[in-house]
């Protein structure tokens, strides 16, 4: 029986909206108060949706053991209380908005998916089926 | 379309399964694996599926919905050791997975037989921790 698990995941980090692509007007226009040059931050929850049998034995579609290590990896170790914009190789170049972030955290997990659960085909064990970030109460990303 | 329904219960679990070694109990469920036990405030909401009734205005009577939630799964899970005095947790390990599906295999005839085959059973969901939750939709 396929059954889908939200695992939650929380890290605080800084960052600032601006693109270089963008000219100083349009970029206040864009991001408005996210263009602090200074940068702000906010409590970042993540929330992991992993579909997958249940295991007969376990009684558990997905090896929690194993995700809370994978993310504590790939989410917590490289996000919490950094700065987005200048300690995370991704969002030099890229800007790190919800959706970004989402798309990034998305990149490291599937990258590692495979050495860290084995077969990922639905029927044989867990997949990746969605990543939701809530920046705020009302910015929420999901992928 | 879709409506749910949350109810609440309080129940104390052991995650531990027969078939693995106290070592491989402890690395798959960690503290849950406790032999003495331990509790959560479970969180469950039931999705149903239908069109609303021309003249009720409503899928399903939502006072049914919550008769059938009260007697099919807290008159039976509030306030119990779901090992020991809820089927099937006597065979199987109560994790929040299994949970779901054995809420979804109570509730989901009596929701067919409550409405004339007019609703359906959509999803099962239950939230053990702020942090993890299963959905279970009835796939095979």
């Amino acid at each position: 029986m396929i059954v889908h698990i939200s695992r939650r995941y929380r890290f605080a980090a800084s960052h600032r909206l601006h693109s270089a692509a963008l000219t100083e007007q349009e970029n206040r226009d864009t991001y408005g108060k996210c263009d602090n040059p200074h940068g702000h931050g906010h409590d970042y929850e993540v929330e992991l949706t992993v579909a997958g049998p249940v295991d007969p034995v376990t009684g558990r579609a997905v090896d929690l053991a194993r995700l809370d290590d994978l993310a504590a990896r790939e989410i917590i170790a490289p996000f919490h209380h950094r700065n987005l914009n200048e300690e995370v190789a991704a969002f030099r170049s890229v800007v790190p908005t919800t959706e970004n972030l989402s798309i990034e955290v998305d990149r490291r997990l599937r990258a590692r998916w495979p050495e860290t659960f084995g077969e990922t085909l639905r029927g044989t064990g867990p997949c990746l089926e969605k990543v939701r970030i809530r920046e705020t109460d009302r910015n929420i990303c999901e992928v | 379309m879709l409506i749910s329904k949350k109810v609440e219960f309080s129940a104390s679990h052991i995650c531990r399964s027969a078939q693995l070694s106290d070592a491989e109990n402890e690395r798959v469920y960690g503290p849950a694996a406790n032999p003495l036990g331990h509790g959560h405030n479970y969180i469950v909401e039931v999705a149903i599926e239908g069109e609303p009734d021309p003249v009720t205005g409503m899928i399903l009577n939502l006072r049914d919905l919550r008769d059938i939630l009260e007697d099919r799964v807290l008159s039976v899970y509030d306030h119990r050791l779901l090992n020991r005095e809820v089927a099937p947790f006597d065979s199987i390990v109560p994790t929040v997975e299994n949970i779901a599906i054995d809420i979804w295999n109570r509730v989901a005839p009596c929701i067919s037989s409550t409405a004339g085959g007019r609703v359906k059973l959509y999803s099962v969901k239950v939230h053990e921790t702020d942090e993890l939750a299963v959905e279970y939709r009835g796939e095979p």
